[in-house]
């Protein structure tokens, strides 16, 4: 029995040991090493780049990202309960809507993130629209800003919330509800008071989904952010590649990861259950 | 019969085997900066399959150069950037028996300041930075302060380039744009962070199509981008900043790691052909630093005052220089700080 | 209540569902501005044309086939391992990587291949992209096939090991067929995955391998273009009708 485990479990244990820990490793290493005079990395051992990464300046763009990633979070959660609501008291369409949800999401990323891109210009649809039924006379600066940022991740990353919302939604115990409802309770306080707060672990999930992968967000702040919205993800990307500066990069990267892996322990322990 | 067909089948494979053969060449230039048919008619020429990729900055170009192993054979960094690609052993010295044409250069550009022997690199072509913007803008754009105006907030763009950010911010002190004092280049970062809210994003060539639809009213831009804008769009203007500006050549080089240095002789002499440099300034749009090619241009290009400025305009010109080690480490924190603040 | 939730559903649908579908639209657009002027197919043709696309689309394909192979085999045997008995190491590396941000998946191994490449004589190139593809899959993989592991009823093995047959005979024939569907969802996952990655296939891809995505984003950081909205809509026909399909399969 464990003859065949092991042969089972060696590719993929080879595989994330070379092409995930390893690089890591590495990563680890040059974290501490210095940059050399136009890039690359010189054997000089410092603790320098960890001290950069508290500077005020990208401690500010820390706190930025995280509250762009908790807002788009709460955006999500906000938007995508009452749709999970919807598709588990449609009857028989059940599985059709779930779908239409989630249809969106396994095309390209990148492509509907240009959608918006597309949309939000000043020569774009919506200006378009507003400039011709004569609401505006100037284009309105809807592109290459925070708000387009927060559309952009919401639009991203709402089906992530629509799915466990659904799924803890279908596990809810009806008899509850008609319970409330027996007791004298109106519909919007058993929504309340009584089903929102049931259907905690779905929120934990959903939120877990959509703050984590917000929190690294590169793309979106990319092509919808212009130069304002910085993120973690565009100091890291830029320290590899514009700024050649990798020993710093490497360190925000290494932050990143432990502040998300913080994150995660802190809401498993609370959930106490088991995320997948 | 089965060994006829085996025989047949082994002259097919020897045929392809040799066609096969081709010689490849890896090329990485700045977008829109050849003609169409220049690489084609090299290709066909020469009997080689090119692949040609574009960048849109220095420094995308060296991060994927500066490996020392990025595949690439040549590629066409500003000059400035000679030094420190020469320093850290990225460049193929030019071997001179293999470039005949190298008479063809313009009188400047035959000993060139950052590289007086011509060891390291073919120069190009050469480009001003200067603002380009929208005629709808009334007053017209004069100088670089116009684009520190409120009036053209989340409508305008600079380079996304340090050297050309901070050469800006230095001009609009009324500094060199060359300085080695590091305080200089820290009032500048100031100017460039004062700047920023206003801006609504940094962009290289990419914000051309962005002038031309009009989603962007100003930018800070190269003469020859901005010249393509022109050309798509009698709206665009081009101005040359009456505090001064600067003018940088690109130079074609052979990176070190080529294994195909002998066809990249033959590339650089090719691109040397007086016909071939006028072909690319018609189609680019761009000013050439080959001398020779002035007689094949069109009396329109010749004249064209955005690639070819004027004596009196070119007086407040400063050539670009390579920097010490200890200014590029400062001015690349420098930027980092500016695109995060 | 009901009525309520009923027009906030079309709303959500609509966010959801209408920029594609605009970008759709206005790819068939004569004009190039976003003023409707009429019906063209000149864009598709532009974009079919494109040599340079063509390549890259070439290239996408080769690696999201080549990756997804790879991955899903190597993943689903790691969890059927795992499901039998679990590997903490194993399990953790696999969680890890999936909450790391693709930035910097994309970074390290962009530092681990230059690191390795000094001693190796190797460059960036399709090799590297695919590995790295098959990197950042297997934990997908791995995820789907373990859940459909869970609902697996364990007693099926045991008896097929009472009947004498072999470990191997006994995941072949018995545990593999009832787990096809969960495979066939994870391979389906790992291959739009890989077709649609940007970020870390631009921090490792070579001369010779861009992709898709990589001529994508070149073309979005430009502003927008009809060409680009031609290119989406079938990027989006192509992989949607897949999926759609896939369900279709998987529910008959």
């Amino acid at each position: 029995m464990t003859q065949l485990r092991r042969l089972f479990l060696a590719p993929a244990g080879v595989i994330m040991g070379v092409l995930f820990l390893v690089p890591l490793a590495i990563m680890l290493a040059y974290s501490f090493l210095t940059r050399g005079a136009y890039g690359g990395v010189t054997a000089e051992v410092t603790g320098d780049n960890y001290q950069r990464v508290f500077d005020p300046l990208y401690a500010a763009i820390l706190l930025r990202t995280f509250v762009m990633a908790g807002t788009a979070t709460l955006g999500c959660l906000v938007l995508g309960f009452p749709l999970a609501l919807f598709i588990s008291r449609a009857g028989p369409r059940k599985n059709l809507y779930l779908q239409l949800v989630i249809l969106p999401f396994w095309t390209s990323f990148l492509i509907r993130t240009y959608a918006w891109m597309f949309l939000l210009r000043d020569t774009g649809l919506i200006n378009s629209a507003l400039l011709a039924a004569g609401l505006v006379h100037q284009p309105l600066p809807l592109l290459y800003n925070e708000g387009a940022v927060f559309v952009g991740l919401v639009y991203g990353y709402l089906p992530f919330v629509v799915l466990p919302l659904y799924a803890t939604l279908e596990r809810l115990d009806k008899n509850l509800l008609e319970a409330a409802a027996d007791l004298g309770a109106r519909p919007w306080v058993t929504l309340t008071r009584v089903m929102i707060p049931l259907c905690a672990p779905g929120f934990r999930a959903g939120a877990l989904l959509v703050f984590i992968p917000c929190l690294g967000a590169y793309l979106t702040p990319d092509l919808l952010g212009g130069s304002k919205t910085v993120m973690v993800g565009n100091v890291i990307q830029n320290q590899f590649t514009t700024a050649r500066d990798w020993p710093f990069g490497s360190a925000v990267s290494l932050l990143l990861m432990a502040i998300v892996m913080v994150l995660l322990m802190l809401l498993i322990r609370r959930g106490g259950e088991k995320l997948v | 019969m089965t060994r006829r067909t085996l025989f047949l089948m082994g002259i097919a494979g020897a045929a392809g085997c040799s066609r096969g053969a081709v010689r490849r060449l890896n090329v990485f230039n700045w977008s829109s900066y050849v003609a169409p048919n220049t690489i084609p008619d090299f290709e066909k020429e020469f009997g080689a399959r090119v692949r040609y990729a574009v960048y849109e900055s220095n420094e995308e170009m060296l991060a994927r150069v500066m490996s020392g192993n990025s595949g690439w054979d040549v590629v066409f960094p500003t000059n400035y950037f000679i030094e420190p690609m020469r320093e850290t052993g990225l460049l193929a010295e030019l071997d001179h028996h293999r470039l005949p044409n190298l008479g063809q250069l313009d009188g400047p550009f035959q000993s060139p300041a950052w590289d007086p022997g011509l060891q390291w690199g073919v120069p190009y072509m050469w480009n001003a930075t200067g603002i380009a913007y929208n005629k709808k803008l009334v007053p017209a754009l004069t100088a670089w302060a116009d684009l520190w105006s409120p009036a053209l907030s989340g409508h305008m763009t600079m380079l996304d380039d340090p050297v050309d950010v901070f050469a800006a911010c230095l001009k609009k002190l009324g500094l060199r744009a060359n300085t080695r004092d590091t305080g200089e280049l820290r009032r500048a970062q100031h100017e460039a962070i004062v700047q920023k809210p206003l801006l609504r994003a940094y962009l290289n060539a990419e914000v051309r199509d962005q002038l031309v639809s009009g989603d962007v009213l100003a930018a800070q831009l190269w003469s020859t981008t901005a010249q393509q804008a022109i050309d798509a769009s009698p709206q665009i203007d081009f101005v040359y900043p009456r505090e001064g500006f600067a003018v940088y050549p690109d130079i074609a080089v052979i990176l070190r790691e080529s294994p195909r240095k002998e066809l990249a002789h033959q590339l650089l002499n090719y691109l040397l052909r007086p016909e071939v440099a006028a072909a690319i300034v018609v189609a680019a749009r761009t000013a050439t630093a080959n001398g020779g090619a002035r007689a094949f241009l069109p009396e329109a290009i010749r004249n064209n005052k955005t690639l070819y400025p004027s004596v009196e305009v070119m007086a407040r010109a400063e050539w670009s220089q390579a920097a010490t080690p200890e200014i590029q480490r400062l001015r690349d924190r420098l930027w980092t700080e500016v695109k995060s603040s | 209540m009901k009525r309520g939730l009923g027009l906030y559903a079309v709303a959500a649908y609509a966010f959801l569902h209408l920029p594609l579908l605009v970008l759709a639209v206005f790819s068939f657009n004569s004009s190039r501005f976003t003023i409707w002027q009429g019906w063209s197919l000149a864009w598709y043709r532009a974009a079919l044309q494109d040599g340079q696309l063509g390549e890259a689309a070439w290239n996408s394909l080769l690696i999201a086939v080549a990756s997804t192979v790879l991955s899903t085999v190597v993943g689903t045997l790691c969890a059927y391992g795992l499901w039998k008995r679990d590997s903490k190491l194993l399990s953790g590396s696999l969680y890890l990587s999936l909450v790391t941000p693709e930035i910097v998946t994309g970074i390290s191994l962009l530092v681990f291949f230059q690191w390795i490449f000094r001693f190796l004589h190797v460059q960036l190139g399709m090799h590297t992209v695919i590995l790295a593809h098959i990197a950042f899959s297997l934990s997908y993989v791995v995820i789907v096939v373990m859940a459909r592991l869970r609902t697996f009823d364990a007693s099926l093995e045991e008896a097929a090991l009472d009947l004498g047959a072999t470990e191997w005979q006994a995941f072949r024939r018995v545990t593999l067929p009832v787990l096809a569907p969960g495979i066939a969802a994870a391979a389906l996952l790992a291959f739009t995955t890989s077709f649609d990655d940007y970020v870390i296939t631009s921090m490792v891809a070579g001369v010779d391998s861009e992709t898709l995505p990589m001529v994508v984003y070149a073309m979005a950081r430009r502003g927008a273009n009809p060409v680009l909205n031609a290119i989406s809509t079938l990027i989006v026909a192509v992989l949607g009708s897949l999926i759609v399909l896939s369900e279709r399969l998987r529910e008959s």
